[in-house]
Order: C-alpha cells, then structure tokens, then sequence
C-alpha cells in the first residue's frame, strides 16, 4: 500500500488533508443518508466520527503522537461534534434522546442497557484509576533545544571567526568573489528527488571532470560528507543514516525545512566545528555524539562540507537581512 | 568474463545433473515445470532496453545520489566506500547478490533491482530510497547502471543469457508448525548450513575465512537478527525472503543456491526454521542448534518483535526495568527468574566521537537483563559476537589509559578517490585477515553518574566517561577476565581506579556458539562520594560500551549507545488500592444521585 505512506517532510499537510477529507465524506454520506430516509441517529454518528479521528490520530500517523497530545486533539474534536449537534433546539433533543431514553428505562431493552452501565461504569473508571496509580516508569520526556543561539565569535584551529561578518571562502563565482545569488543558481532541484539541474553540464554537475570552482568545491565537500557525516545523518542528509537508531538525540535531517534551511551558513559552520560538545546546555552537549569536527577536519573542509549540504538539500543558506 | 561464464556453465551443470537424479530416481516433478529447471523456477525471456532519454535521465538521479558510494564508473568505488563494510556494490561485473533468478544469472530490473533501491538493503549503508525518489526516478536509475556501468554482462546479450526465475508469488509458504521447524532444524545440519552459519546461526561458523568475488572479507549472516539481512525487503520476519535467499543464493558470495539440492517442502521447513530463530520478546533457547518437541512449540507461536518503520530496527525502549528478588540472585543465565522482568534491546553504533572512530562496529547490538535483591543488582548482557577474542600479545598500555593514539592504535584513514588505483585492497578495514592485525579483548562496560541524585535535570554527565564537573562511575569487564571500575572524567582523561572494584564480581563469563553471556553483579549502595549509590524508584542514567577484540576494538574504537535509564521498581504503595476504590464508590453515590433526581422530574411532569 505505498500509496498510503505518509511521505516524509508532507506529513502534516498530508494529515491535515486526509483529516478534512473523510470528514467531508461522512457529512456527504450523512446527508444523502437522510435523504434516503435511512439516517443514522445523530448521538451514534456523533459518537462514531469522534471515535473515527481518534483511532486516525493513534494509528495512522508514525512515529506515535503521545497520548497527551492526542487528549488535546480528542477534546477539541470532541468541542466541534458538540457544536455540530447542538447547533438547534432540535438537533440537540434528537441527540440527546438516546441517552435519556436509556436513563428512563423506557423499555425492556433500554432497562437492561442501563443496568449493565450502571455497573460497567464505576468499574471502568476504578479500574483506569487503579492503572494510572500503579508505578510506572515510561520514557522520561526530555525536550532539547535543537538551534541554540549561537557565540558571537568562535575560534577553530587557532583563527578566530567573527560569525556575524565571516563568508564561506568557496561559495564564489568564477572571478573567485563571494557570490551567494551564483551558487544559489548551481544547487540541486527543490522538486521531488532533488536532483542537479543539468547531469551533461559541468556548471551543475560536481562529478564533471571539466567542473571548476564553486562545483569542484561541492564535489570535493560531499566527498568528505561521505567519508565522515553519512553514517549518522544519510545517504540522503535525512538523519537516517546507517548508526542513526542507536542514538538520541537523533541526528539532524538536513531536508527539513526546519534545520539548516532556515540557518545561516556561518551558524552551521560553529555547529559543525564544535559538535554537540561545544552546545549550551539547553542543547544537550552531554547526550549528543555530534563530533565537534574541528578534531577531524580542516577548516577548509568544515566550509566545503557545509556548502555540500546546502548543494544536495536545494536549501539556501539565510542570510543576515 | 571467463568467471562468470564459467558459473553459469557450472549452475547449468548443476541444474542438468540434479534433474536427471531426481528424473533417475523417478521422483515426481511437480506439473507444469520446464524439464531442465528446479522446482519452483521458470525461464523467462530477456528484457528489452530501456530507451535512451531513460538512460539520461537515469545518469541525473546517479550523479547526484548514488555516484558517492559507488563511484564514477560503478565500480563500487566512490569517497565513500572505503570506510564501509559491506562495501558499496561494484556494478561492472553484474554480480547481485539478492534476486529471483537462478544462482549466477543477472537479477530481474524491474523487481529484483527495483525492489533494492525501493528497500535500501538493511545491515548496510545502502537506504530505501521509496519517499525520496519517485518510483519513476528509481527506474530510471535502474535503467543507466545496468545498460551503462554493469560492463561485462548485458540483460541483451540472447547467446551468454538466460533468467530462470522463482515463482515466488505461485508458491504458498509452508505453514510454521513445531514439525516444520524441527525438520528445518534438522535439515540446517544435513545440509551444511552451519558450517558457516554456526550451530545457533550466528553467523560464526568458519567466521574469517570467507571471502567475496572481489576478495573481500565477507561474514555469515546471523540469523538471529534478521531486521539485518539485506534481502529482508524492510520486512524481516517474512519467510518468503529466506526462501528466496535459500533458493537463488547470493551471487558474488561463498552462500550458494540450493535449489538443486533441496525440495521445495524442505526449503520451506528451513525457512520456517531460520525465521523462527529471529529474536523474540522473550529469549528462547536451542543450545547447540538443538529443537525439542517443547521448544519448536515455542518457536511456532512467538509473535516477531516490533519493528521500527523508520529505522528497520526493533523498537527501543531507554528504560531498564529491574525487579526485586528475595535471597541470592541468579548464578547462570538459565535461572527462571530472569523472565520475571523484560529484557531490553540496546542499539549500538560505532563511537565516531573522538578518535579513533570506529566505522565498522560489528556489535550493533545487545540485550540486557537487571535484578537486585537488598544488597546487590544484577545485569546480564548478551550479545552475538561471531569471535571470542582474548588479546595474546602484551601492550604497551595500562587497562586506565585511553589515548591510545600515542601507541599507534589509529582510524580507518578515508583515501578518497585513489582507493581505484589499489586493485586488491589489503589496507580496507574489510580485508582483514585474522593473523593480518592485532587482536584486542572483547569486552562490556556500562556507567553510572557519581552523585545521579544531585544533578540538575536535565544535566548528566557526558555520555562519553563524563566530564570535568560530573564524574562517572565505569564498569568495564575484559574478556581476559579483568573487571575494574573506574573513575571516569572526559573522553581524553586517564581513568582512575576506584577500590569498589573489589566488592564487584562477574558471575559469569562464557562464550558460546556466537554469543557472549557476561553476568556481573555490584553493591545497590557504592560510597556516595566515589560511585553511584542507586536507590529504587528513580530513573538512574547509564550508557553502555562494548568492543570487539577481532574488529580491532580497544580504547576509544568501540561500540557506544545512547542514554538508557536504569529504574529499580519499587514495590507497589498502599494508596495504589485506596483510591481507585474511593473513586468507585463515589461514581455509584453520583449515578445514584442524578437517576434519582431525572426520576423525580419525570414524576413531577407526570403530576402536573
């Protein structure tokens, strides 16, 4: 059922969408329903799209929504059902019938209902509440800073670098000047794959032996991507690389349009050079295996790597205005 | 190419030789097979060539996604292979190792080839491209690799060519009864499989010996972990994947296709066998390969483990759950207690940290085990570890060092592009041989935070030893039967040693058929000042370490997981009764409460 895959970066949207969708079906079902004379009583349709979006939220959506989470989605669904079925005087007698009906007794059947709840109901909610007291130790839920504000300078190998000022020495034209509107022109795709714009000209393709300048520089950064970043952060720079499930905090997926989309390069470049040991602490420097890449790598290579990423995700860089 | 040609001759052989024994022996071949194939496979004609604006488009997705690990020419040689293991596939040749298709023959694009790039091949680099490229994309691709860099074979070529191909989707798999895995288990042993796969099929059987069509090291798959076999199709525990495996064989590897001498019923009990050692939730014992009447009941009714969609690995769980016990703990692994509480899967990847980073870790993964009684906790590690290594030579340094650096114990360098120019490739980390490099201890560690009560949370101490201002407690056990417990203070510092280390003990220590069963036992309440003092109730951080002496693993190379933590439950309080039961009763006092009042005004309408 690849069809049904929630495809990664959309899922929101696709959630969202797939949400409203069954939604409309239901109130169209409904109303021809109605029509047809044969409709559903309201509490049980109520009841049933309430349920619907639940079981939705819990098991189509992955990784999980914790439970928290889905109580909030569960009472604000439950406030719009509310709304839909006491929009009139009439609506909210015919909802609210069959549960009086079940409370009077008005027949044998309703009797028996209301007997079986009566003793149904104390007992479920004793029961959740034995649960909820028992000692549980769940996963503690501990939430980290993923961009903490960057130093106003940072010293890697010696030199200092004012991050406000300092320009990535490779992203040039082929006059050899900082040319950031130029590289944007060279970077991969923003389309499904994200692929180089043209394969046959080495003014897009890295792996042309006539490429020259800024595309040698990506080449040569993607070479030290695949030598060193690859194994936690992806063939594809999804965070989803080979070691990516035996640690937490989970490496950073650079497709995102959450992560080095919306930083500018020089951040990357600290982030990069000091690892997650150079972090403030609302970032976890304790927990995260980043390395702090300064003790492998040259500063050279720290900016060509850097510029690879941007390259192979289709991103640019922000800039300072 | 005289090699290949010279195995399709040889499968041709094979093929012509078993039919006529089974024809010989008047066996009843099942109706409808051609006469001159294996049961199960039927000839299929070549495929036509992709057209050229394919081909083109193909060579986009290929330089800007796959060129890396597999180079210019296809030759499996891009930046990024040399620090792989598996290598990145070398294309020229035409050698694929999981397919439909008879042992030796080109796989089929469109299913065989197709279904890898959709899939991505698990335990390796190599990751499903499905959401990344579209379908269209990834037969484009397809379509330039086997008509541009597969160089000495074409899917074209009518003379050298033929594709008989299983009928997997014809063939209903045999029902996993106790009898079909006994059968299988017995088969594994008539057939030779555990010759390389090991008496319990962890892949250590003849472990270092194996070598594939390129020379390098190649190992035995462990059927334990089957979330790593790279035919798994990120569906691990489906028995049609080993079957196909078992039936083609894997091209360009010593494991061969037995299609010729086995029967499909008896591919299926094999199937069914091997899937059934897969772990489960619970551990199931077949000590020497051995299947009870009991235990193959076991083996047919465990449900499979929970299996991560993102990340093709069981789900992990950080907490370790530990229960107490009254009187002495376990003394062996096979104590029934054990399975009074979970045991918890720890991923682990390589330590790229600091150097000397390991990219080739080959324990990716343990299982533990903890329980304490008033004195003592417990933990019980397993893991699977195709070598027992004890180092045998002296060296330089103390068990405290740990920048080992000085004495030349250094990472993989990464070589880049002139890897090509070095046809036989001695220097690859995959090319080890077992006298061609030192061999260290295998080994397990795991550490506590001195003084965990006093940290501010979220804070801990580094993963890695921990830091300047918290220190950390390291249980470190040796396969040369040393176990100290150190003082730990950063990554770069020398550790200390802590006298606590007398008051521990290894329990047991025991490598056997693959696996190592390492038991150590310490005091509950250290001396708060020098070494964690646990207490019940509370999350205790830990994170766990382990080395593999036969990978090269000392010091600093090693395996490292995340953060786990460690709950020693306490027993259950009073009020965990009192006021579910209050809630209860006051439920009953309510419902009471508004019958009677909904009754009174019915009755008042009824007047009135």
């Amino acid at each position: 059922m690849t069809w049904l895959k929630l495809v990664e970066g959309y899922m929101p949207m696709q959630m969202i969408s797939e949400l409203a969708g069954s939604i409309l079906i239901f109130a169209l079902a409904n109303w021809a329903l109605n029509r047809a004379g044969m409709g559903i009583p309201k509490f049980w349709a109520g009841v049933g799209v309430w349920i619907y979006i639940q079981l939705y939220l819990k098991y189509r959506i992955y990784p999980p929504i914790p439970f928290s989470v889905r109580a909030i989605y569960g009472t604000v669904s439950a406030c719009g059902i509310f709304m839909w079925v006491s929009g009139s005087e009439d609506a909210w007698q015919e909802f609210k019938r069959p549960v009086m009906n079940v409370m009077d007794g008005i027949s044998g059947f309703h009797k028996a209902v209301r007997t079986v709840s009566l003793i149904v109901i104390p007992l479920a909610l004793g029961g959740f509440a034995y649960t909820s007291f028992l000692p549980s130790f769940e996963e503690p839920i501990e939430l980290r800073t993923v961009h903490p504000a960057p130093p106003a300078t940072t010293k890697v190998h010696g030199k200092t670098f004012v991050l406000q000022v300092v320009e990535n020495p490779y992203r040039v034209n082929n006059e050899g000047k900082y040319d950031q509107a130029y590289t944007d022109a060279r970077i991969v795709e923003q389309a499904m794959g994200r692929l180089m714009k043209d394969v046959n000209d080495p003014n897009y393709n890295p792996w042309d032996p006539n490429a020259e300048g800024y595309t040698k520089y990506v080449r040569e950064g993607g070479e030290i991507f695949f030598q060193n970043c690859h194994f936690c952060h992806g063939d594809n720079l999804n965070g989803r690389g080979l070691w990516a499930y035996a640690f937490n905090p989970i490496p950073a997926n650079f497709t995102d349009a959450g992560t080095i989309a919306q930083l500018q390069e020089t951040f990357v470049f600290w982030r990069v050079s000091k690892g997650g040991i150079g972090l403030p602490g609302e970032g976890f420097p304790w927990a995260s295996v980043m390395p702090p890449w300064e003790q492998h790598l040259t500063v050279d290579e720290i900016w060509k790597v850097v510029m690879f990423e941007y390259w192979h995700t289709g991103y640019y860089p922000r800039t300072w205005d | 190419m005289s090699k290949s040609r010279y195995a399709r001759n040889w499968a041709r052989w094979g093929v012509c030789l078993s039919v006529s024994v089974l024809l010989g022996l008047g066996l009843p071949l099942s109706s409808g097979a051609q006469e001159d194939l294996p049961e199960g496979f039927k000839q299929q004609g070549l495929p036509s060539p992709p057209p050229a604006e394919q081909i083109e488009a193909g060579k986009r997705v290929y330089f800007t996604k796959c060129v890396w690990c597999h180079g210019v020419e296809g030759a499996g040689d891009g930046p990024g292979a040399v620090r792989l293991w598996p290598r990145p596939r070398n294309f020229n040749a035409g050698t694929f190792k999981i397919r439909h298709t008879a042992s030796g023959q080109l796989p089929l694009i469109d299913l065989d080839l197709l279904q890898t790039v959709t899939h991505g091949l698990p335990g390796s680099a190599m990751p499903s491209w499905e959401g990344i490229l579209t379908e269209q994309q990834r037969k484009d691709v397809l379509a330039f690799v086997t008509t541009q860099l597969v160089q000495d074979r074409s899917w074209q070529d009518e003379e050298f060519e033929e594709l008989f191909v299983l009928q997997l989707d014809q063939l209903t798999p045999k029902q996993n009864t106790p009898e079909s895995i006994k059968r299988g288990s017995e088969l594994v042993v008539e057939k030779k499989c555990i010759e390389c796969h090991g008496l319990e099929g962890r892949g250590d059987g003849n472990a270092f010996n194996l070598k594939d069509d390129w020379g390098f090291s190649i190992q035995p798959a462990d059927w334990h972990k089957c979330w790593n076999f790279r035919g798994s199709r990120q569906d691990p525990y489906n028995v049609r994947n080993i079957f196909r495996t078992f039936s083609t064989g894997l091209n360009g590897t010593p494991m061969p296709s037995f299609a010729d001498n086995t029967s499909v019923d008896e591919r299926w009990d094999i199937a069914n066998y091997v899937n059934s050692l897969c772990e489960r939730e619970h551990e199931i014992p077949a000590p020497q390969g051995t299947v009870s009447d009991e235990t193959a009941q076991t083996f047919s009714t465990a449900p499979p483990l929970p299996i991560d969609p993102l990340t093709d690995k069981p789900k992990s769980n950080f907490v370790i759950p530990s229960k107490f016990v009254e009187g002495d703990l376990p003394t062996d692994e096979n104590d029934e207690r054990w399975k009074l509480i979970p045991r918890r899967w720890l991923a682990m990847g390589g330590q790229i940290t600091h150097k000397p980073r390991n990219f080739v870790n080959r324990i990716d993964d343990m299982w533990v085990q903890a329980l304490y009684n008033e004195t003592h906790i417990e933990f019980m590690f397993r893991w699977d570890d195709r070598t027992k290594s004890i180092q045998e030579d002296e060296v330089d340094w103390d068990p405290t060092e740990v920048n080992l650096g000085d004495y030349g114990v250094e990472e993989q360098a990464p070589q880049g592009t002139t890897f090509a120019e070095d046809p036989f490739h001695q220097e690859s980390i995959a090319a080890k041989q077992k006298d061609g490099y030192a061999v260290y201890n295998d080994g397990v560690a795991f550490q506590f935070p001195v003084k965990w009560q006093e940290l501010p949370a979220p804070r801990k101490p580094r993963y890695f030893w921990g830091d300047e201002r918290f220190s950390v407690d390291l249980t470190k056990w040796t396969a040369d039967g040393t176990l100290g417990v150190y003082e730990g203070t950063g990554w770069d510092q020398d550790l200390t040693e802590l006298d606590f280390q007398e008051e521990v003990e290894v329990v047991k220590a025991e490598w056997a058929n693959g696996r190592w069963t390492v038991i150590i036992k310490r005091p509950i309440k250290g001396d708060y000042e020098e070494v964690a003092y646990l207490e019940a109730g509370k999350y205790i951080p830990m994170v766990f370490f382990a080395w593999d002496g036969h990978n090269g693993d000392v010091g600093r190379k090693m395996a490292v997981s995340a953060f786990y933590y460690l709950v020693m439950e306490p027993q259950i309080p009073i009020t965990t009764y009192v006021y579910p039961g209050l809630i209860t009763v006051g439920i009953v006092i309510i419902e009471g409460w508004v019958l009677g009042r909904r009754a009174n005004r019915r009755k008042e309408k009824g007047q009135a």
